[in-house]
């Protein structure tokens, strides 16, 4: 498989997002900074550097239509970034954590966002207009290590969450005045914010890197056994597979349609994961052409 | 499809399982007599108590597989037999058999995983050091 384009930005990346027209990306160098590239002829130029935390920004995501930056990081601290005039201004989110935030992620409406801490807890973010600032719910119970990874169901509420204890779990975080209850969802707008739907114990090791696939019907997760985890239909009945494959455990998987499965991890080479007609779970090796028509929203660099 | 969790074997089946293993261990015997080590291998591992926690299942089993897998001669006959599907276990085994420290157990074991990891890749190591719960 070959590279579309490769630029070293950095000797280390360890967290970045793209813009949403593609044209610039930011990411963190393994420092305390947010640096931002656009791409302007087929050379990427430093276009702002974001500085404001203290340690490693942990994750990073750009929403897509407010074009917000939300950045977290192992100070435990939140900041969400908006463009005015020509500079990145931030605010500071309290989330009320006491140890390291290690992944964000924006909600589908992007009223919301999700933060995963080593604190065993799950921080839900939301702007709150009267007084002007973002506030954080948390959801403390059920992890019992350290939440690697979270993911949005289109639907805004419901929320899948990994962690080292090797489970991932799906909660609701409908928030009164935020959420508007959904007559015709059924289930999902019925719970409460921090109950938890869903608990799968696919995996004997750590869980890391889950993802919904466009329709919300099906969830994919990785764990460090070099496996990977596919449940369609998740509800009350869930589908399981597991797929293991004979290379380095994966850390992030993302669907790039309804039936395909990027992952990525420690074996430096992306792997593509389909299914067939029946539904069954397998990985391909597929040779990339130029005339893949594939939109790759999510590279990852191994931290090595 | 695989259900979303896993049920642990209590003790008091053990003498179950334990007597299981035996009457195994009769079927390898006559199966190394007839030359069929390979065979010897696969009943050996097929069955083998991963959902118990019960030390005693473990060390029987472990016994039964040790005695298959110190009867293997000719690799490239085991791994052109042997399925895909007992290489996860086959690697826990060998792991368990480097850590007697016993000279001829570990010259025999790391022989043979050698090219297990040839074959399945270093993925199936993970799964046999990640796997905390399904220990042999």
């Amino acid at each position: 498989m070959a590279a579309v384009a490769v630029h070293q930005f950095a000797p280390c990346i360890t967290c970045h997002a793209w813009s949403p027209d593609r044209s610039m990306v930011a990411f963190c160098p393994n420092n305390s900074e947010v640096h931002i590239y656009k791409l302007s002829e087929d050379k990427w130029e430093q276009a702002h550097i974001l500085q404001k935390h203290d340690q490693i920004v942990s994750g990073i995501d750009w929403s897509s239509r407010a074009n917000r930056i939300v950045t977290v990081s192992h100070d435990r601290n939140s900041y969400v970034w908006n463009y005015e005039g020509s500079e990145w201004v931030p605010t500071l989110v309290i989330l009320r954590l006491n140890r390291a935030a290690l992944c964000v992620q924006w909600s589908p409406q992007e009223n919301k966002f999700a933060v995963g801490s080593g604190a065993k807890t799950v921080c839900i973010c939301y702007y709150e207009q009267e007084n002007n600032w973002w506030v954080s719910k948390l959801i403390r119970k059920r992890h019992n290590s350290s939440v690697t990874s979270v993911a949005w169901h289109p639907n805004n509420i419901l929320l899948a969450t990994t962690s080292t204890d090797g489970k991932c779990r799906v909660f609701s975080t409908f928030i009164k005045g935020v959420d508007t209850r959904d007559s015709k969802a059924g289930s999902s707008s019925d719970s409460k914010f921090g109950e938890q739907i869903l608990q799968l114990d696919l995996s004997f090791s750590w869980a890391f890197g889950v993802n919904w696939s466009p329709s919300g019907n099906t969830l994919a997760y990785v764990g460090h056994s070099s496996t990977i985890y596919f449940v369609d239909d998740v509800g009350p009945s869930p589908l399981a597979q597991n797929v293991a494959f004979r290379d380095l455990p994966l850390r992030d998987v993302l669907f790039i349609s309804e039936k395909v499965v990027i992952g990525v991890g420690f074996d430096c080479n992306p792997m593509v994961f389909a299914a067939d007609e029946s539904g069954m779970w397998y990985l391909c090796q597929i040779p990339w052409g130029e005339e893949d028509v594939i939109n790759w929203s999510q590279v990852w660099f191994a931290v090595f | 499809m695989m259900a979303a969790t896993v049920d642990f074997v209590e003790a008091d089946n053990a003498e179950a399982i334990i007597s299981r293993i035996e009457h195994k261990s009769r079927k390898i015997e006559s199966l190394l007599k007839q030359s069929r080590p390979v065979e010897a291998l696969k009943t050996a591992l097929e069955g083998s108590p991963p959902n118990t926690r019960d030390e005693r299942c473990k060390s029987a089993n472990w016994i039964v597989v040790h005695r298959a897998i110190m009867a293997i001669k000719d690799l490239d006959a085991l791994f052109s037999s042997l399925d895909p599907e007992y290489y996860d276990i086959l690697m826990k085994y060998l792991y368990r058999g480097l850590s007697t420290g016993d000279r001829p157990t570990c010259d025999q074991c790391l022989r043979i995983h050698e090219r297990l990891t040839e074959r399945a890749g270093l993925g199936c190591i993970l799964r046999s050091l990640a796997d905390t719960m399904n220990t042999v």
